[in-house]
């Protein structure tokens, strides 16, 4: 699983995570507090431009922005349908605003920038005994280390119905799926204690 | 929370993720294939239970906001909660709540099988249609400036296909209850 980080030297590159990540709060505050058109659209020429200057390829650039990008606009159109054209416009303007700095955020913020952010946001959680602030970092390992697998048992599953000439049904695959997945839940765990990695048991 | 909960809840978030890259599964009598993640979702609540199913939701929105493209399409990253649809994954945290809470309730071991599936398929609706919906639609309403009757007649249309996916979902729930029960026993 590739992440949707990109290398680069821009100046939103070198600006600090949490900075970003409270401009993009903010941001989006903002945005929906306001219905100025002009307000708006320029809000979308300054994020498009921040966003292309980040050093990705025109074309992918463009490309990572399609699927929410046609939501957007499908949504708008079904909106122009109905209410009122600028209503529509509004909505149009704040969420590509929106979707242009978040994809600006995301492009030039690393996984370990991410994580650390997410644990310092779940320390206070941490000290009402909500959760463990570490266990999120662990928690995203497991995924991304465990994701393949799930991929190619799937395949097998398939290769499995094949052989026995029996037509793939959702059940018929799911539920193998679920249950060879989920019973490996005890040696991993019995692998992380033995490691110590969440320091003491429960 | 035991180190074999959190990795229950790892590991169901990889199977969500999974569902999102798979090939979609067509089904025998419906020519709708079942591609979306929010069967994992279903299939979550009424697998692990509220508690656990609530974290390996919140986990794959983690992996999201951390630029994973882990979505169905390969969308990922912070932008994909900038979209007007967004309500409808964020509402995936409350609909695997729910899911999994009613199927706790309803669902007991020495029920008869139709009882049973009969129980997870009211939990998977309730939780992962109604709850869904809900919190899908407002989030419409305001974000999009549709207006609640709007977003709630656009939204119309996936109905029947999540109505299919929550019966597959209670069909998976019962099996896996069956073959290797998790879920937790709530009086």
């Amino acid at each position: 699983m590739k992440s949707l980080f990109v290398e680069g030297n821009s100046a939103m590159h070198r600006v600090s995570a949490r900075a970003k990540l409270l401009a993009l709060a903010a941001l989006g505050v903002v945005l929906f507090l306001s219905t100025n058109l002009l307000l708006l659209a320029l809000a979308v020429v300054a994020t498009a431009a921040i966003y292309f200057s980040i050093g990705l390829p025109g074309r992918s650039a463009l490309a990572r922005l399609k699927p929410v990008f046609l939501t957007i606009v499908i949504v708008a159109l079904f909106s122009l349908a109905f209410n009122p054209w600028h209503v529509a416009i509004v909505a149009l303007l704040r969420l590509t605003a929106l979707m242009l700095f978040a994809a600006a955020v995301t492009a030039t913020t690393t996984i370990a920038q991410f994580i650390d952010e997410i644990t310092l946001l779940a320390r206070p959680l941490e000290r009402l005994g909500l959760l463990r602030a570490n266990d999120v970092g662990l928690a995203v390992g497991l995924v991304v280390r465990f994701v393949p697998e799930i991929l190619d048992r799937y395949s097998a599953i398939r290769e499995a119905h094949a052989a026995r000439g029996i037509k793939v049904r959702p059940t018929t695959v799911l539920v193998p799926l679920v249950i060879l997945t989920l019973r490996d839940a005890d040696n991993i765990a019995a692998a992380i204690d033995a490691r110590g990695v969440r320091r003491h048991l429960n | 929370m035991s180190t074999r909960d959190l990795v229950l809840s790892a590991l169901f978030a990889a199977i969500i993720v999974a569902l999102g890259i798979l090939p979609p599964i067509t089904l025998g009598f419906i020519p709708v294939p079942i591609t979306a993640q929010s069967l994992g979702v279903m299939m979550a609540g009424v697998v692990l239970g509220a508690r656990r199913s609530t974290i390996a939701v919140l986990i794959v929105l983690v992996l999201v906001a951390i630029g994973l493209p882990v979505l169905s399409g390969g969308r990922g990253g912070l932008a994909a909660f900038a979209a007007p649809t967004t309500g409808f994954l964020i509402g995936w945290v409350l609909a695997a709540f729910v899911t999994g809470y009613l199927s706790e309730r309803l669902v007991k071991s020495e029920q008869s099988a139709l009882v049973q599936t009969v129980g997870f398929f009211l939990a998977a609706m309730i939780g992962g249609i109604v709850v869904l919906y809900a919190c899908g639609i407002f989030y419409l309403a305001f974000a999009a400036q549709l207006g609640l009757s709007k977003a709630f007649l656009g939204s119309m249309a996936f109905i029947p296909g999540d109505v299919i996916k929550a019966l597959v979902a209670a069909l998976v729930g019962r099996a896996v209850m069956v073959g290797y029960p998790l879920l937790p026993v709530r009086s």
